[in-house]
């Protein structure tokens, strides 16, 4: 199923990779065997692991598996296929499960020993995002669909321990225990605490005009999470605090839109996906318009911005140790079915990027 | 003579060779046009005012003054209002100006650029309810009309042009009319031109940008209209009708955001597809066996259907 394609790379994960390709326009390392359809979901292996895995979720309905080697280059390890386009992956914490959640309203766990998978989940309508939560007196899945539910699974039973209902059709969540938060159509936004059990900690009034795309929690200096970063599609993100010790300390930046268009147009694009990194803080987004940029939220400064790709970029990711920033570029709809192009390639890459994401040095 | 013909000659733009009433007015489009600052809508005075505004703000450079014609798009000139446009511009200019069946007419032109926008724009305006007293609504626009708009370099190769209705209803509702009165200039503009005064579109335009997006999001919702694609009519209807569409994609100020019009998710568009069903086609296709059972049952998390499950994964492996 995987055929390896050849790619010259040598060296370390600091050394970019030779391709000087349109299609490539940061060099970066190709992933080999990419997904056939628009990837939806990216992810890297937890810090259990000694090697780094990198899982995609494609709406080709299957999840994919590579090992990272440090040299850049990429293995095709495995593939599992679902009954519907894959809307997310995410790792246990352990790093030996992969759960997959599909527009076949399942979420199904992938052991990665056996190379089996079972369902461990069931919605009423394709399941938009599965997290693994791990605290200390449980661990448990949390699913969100656009069946306008959050079900909590102990995956060994058939039933959820909990389910909550959203205000809306869930687009976008994001958990790093004790906090979640999920963005729902018509702009919502729920905070929930998970000590104890998972309960409705706030409703927050969206700090963005438009819908809500992606959602990425930070932590702060204690690496505790204390906040998120929310992108919607109107090329905007918002940096916003649970508990502000100072209303300015909520903001939002404009991402993700063309300047300086002949005809005075700006086009503004949908953020995408948004990722912070694990060791620096800063944060990542990647937008409908081909680009990514990397941010420093603290000193409210753009660290570096990227060339336009061939097409959206619609996910991305950073390894556990934050060496490694993986984006996938494909369609991802902004501009309807007539600029759906089946016969464009889709990629992933991978790119060097610790000393690109260290924070300002003033902050 | 000469002297007469100066008094009548109207100020005009060097950045894009529009014309205006006064100098006061061109100089608040060159602000708004010209000199504004793409990240923060600051207006600054001049182009180097801009360029190191930017750089100084924003830390991005800026190379080129915004909206202008390819051959006037240096940076580093100053120019404000009439003052600092080079003699031999001036010059040019006037020539162009006597001699109407020369240069300027011909449809190719650089020129005639600025009023195509210019068309494309007043749809917005007046649907974001700006002067509305001036502005006429316009029917929607013929799509031939994105011709002379030349390339967009700021699209990646992939993308292509917009269709006809892509760009257009971002249209910059700046500057309202140009005023070619008698004797347009260019004659696709006649058609268009608004006789009214054109004075308090400048502040107009800064309070449609800053409330732009808070209006068009609450009235309409969920209205499900078009089905797919951000580009054709969708948008030019858009135009005309802002209460039927979900706006998403309808802002003021000179910005479109690059979506469908429904306020729905990209991925809940995109599912929509009979190639995404999940009955459909495919590998999965072959596993009826646990289809029913799991797609079809809504609330069902019975084990059973888990046993199913491990069947058709043991088939999955096997194909795989």
């Amino acid at each position: 199923m995987f055929s390896q394609s050849g790619l010259n790379t040598s060296g370390t994960f600091g050394v970019s990779a030779v391709n000087t390709s349109s299609t490539n326009p940061m060099k970066d390392f190709e992933v080999t065997s990419p997904p056939d359809d628009s990837v939806s979901a990216l992810a890297f292996s937890p810090a259990t692991l000694p090697q780094n895995f990198l899982i995609a979720g494609s709406w080709d309905n299957n999840v994919r598996c590579w090992e990272v080697e440090q040299s850049g280059k990429t293995i095709p390890k495995s593939m599992q296929t679902m009954q519907g386009p894959i809307l997310d992956v995410c790792w246990s914490d352990d790093g030996t499960k992969v759960f997959m959640a599909s527009c076949d309203k399942m979420v199904k766990c992938w052991d990665l020993a056996s190379n089996q998978t079972i369902q461990v989940a069931q919605h009423d309508a394709p399941v938009k995002t599965c997290h693994w939560i791990k605290a200390p007196n449980y661990s448990c899945l949390m699913t969100a669909s656009w069946d306008k539910t959050l079900k909590f699974w102990d995956t060994r039973n058939a039933q959820p321990m909990l389910t909550i209902n959203l205000p809306e059709r869930c687009y976008c969540a994001d958990v790093d225990y004790p906090m979640a938060v999920v963005g729902t159509a018509s702009r919502g936004l729920i905070i929930y605490q998970l000590e104890g059990r998972p309960q409705e900690f706030k409703r927050v009034d969206s700090p963005l005009k438009y819908q809500h795309r992606c959602v990425a929690i930070f932590r702060d200096k204690k690496k505790q999470p204390i906040g998120f970063a929310l992108g919607s599609v109107e090329g905007r993100v918002a940096i916003q605090y649970v508990s502000p010790q100072n209303p300015k300390d909520n903001f939002t930046f404009k991402c993700h839109r063309s300047n300086g268009a002949p005809g005075g147009y700006q086009d503004i694009y949908a953020v995408n996906d948004i990722a912070f990194h694990p060791v620096h803080g800063t944060l990542a987004t990647v937008g409908s318009d081909g680009t990514f940029s990397f941010w420093d939220k603290d000193a409210r400064t753009k660290l570096k911005p990227s060339e336009v790709m061939e097409q959206a970029i619609t996910k991305c990711a950073f390894s556990h140790n934050g060496q490694i920033f993986a984006y996938a570029v494909s369609y991802d709809w902004a501009k309807g079915h007539e600029f759906y192009n089946p016969m464009k390639k889709n990629y992933i890459f991978l790119r060097p990027c610790f000393e690109d994401l260290k924070p300002r040095a003033t902050s | 003579m000469g002297r007469k013909k100066k008094k009548q000659s109207k100020p005009w733009c060097w950045y894009c060779n529009r014309e205006f009433e006064d100098e006061k007015i061109l100089i608040q489009h060159q602000k708004a046009k010209h000199f504004k600052c793409h990240i923060c809508h600051k207006k600054l005075y001049t182009g180097p005012g801009l360029s190191i505004h930017c750089m100084q703000v924003h830390k991005e450079a800026i190379d080129k003054v915004p909206n202008s014609l390819s051959t006037r798009s240096n940076i580093e000139i100053e120019i404000y209002g009439m003052e600092g446009i080079p003699p031999e511009d001036l010059k040019e200019h006037e020539k162009q100006k006597q001699g109407k069946h020369g240069r300027a007419a011909s449809p190719s032109s650089g020129e005639d650029e600025p009023p195509t926008k210019k068309k494309a724009s007043e749809g917005v305006g007046s649907s974001v309810g700006m002067v509305p007293a001036q502005m006429q609504p316009f029917p929607p626009i013929a799509p031939p009309i994105m011709g002379p708009m030349g390339p967009m370099p700021f699209m990646s190769p992939g993308m292509g042009m917009m269709g006809p209705g892509g760009p257009m209803p971002g249209g910059p509702p700046t500057m309202s009319a140009p005023h070619l009165q008698n004797k347009p200039l260019f004659p696709s503009a006649a058609a268009i031109a608004s006789t009214a005064n054109t004075t308090p579109t400048t502040n107009d335009f800064k309070s449609v940008t800053s409330t732009a997006p808070i209006g068009p999001v609450k009235p309409t919702f969920p209205a499900y209209r078009f089905s797919t694609g951000g580009g054709q009519g969708a948008s030019a209807s858009a135009n005309s009708d802002p209460q039927k569409v979900p706006l998403i994609n309808l802002l003021g100020g000179s910005s479109k955001i690059i979506h469908p019009p429904e306020d729905i998710s990209l991925e809940e568009i995109k599912a929509r597809l009979p190639k995404y069903q999940v009955s459909s086609g495919g590998i999965a296709a072959d596993e009826s066996v646990s289809s029913p059972a799991l797609s079809n049952s809504s609330q069902a998390n019975t084990p059973q259907s888990q046993t199913t499950v491990e069947v058709s994964l043991r088939r999955f492996l096997i194909l795989i």
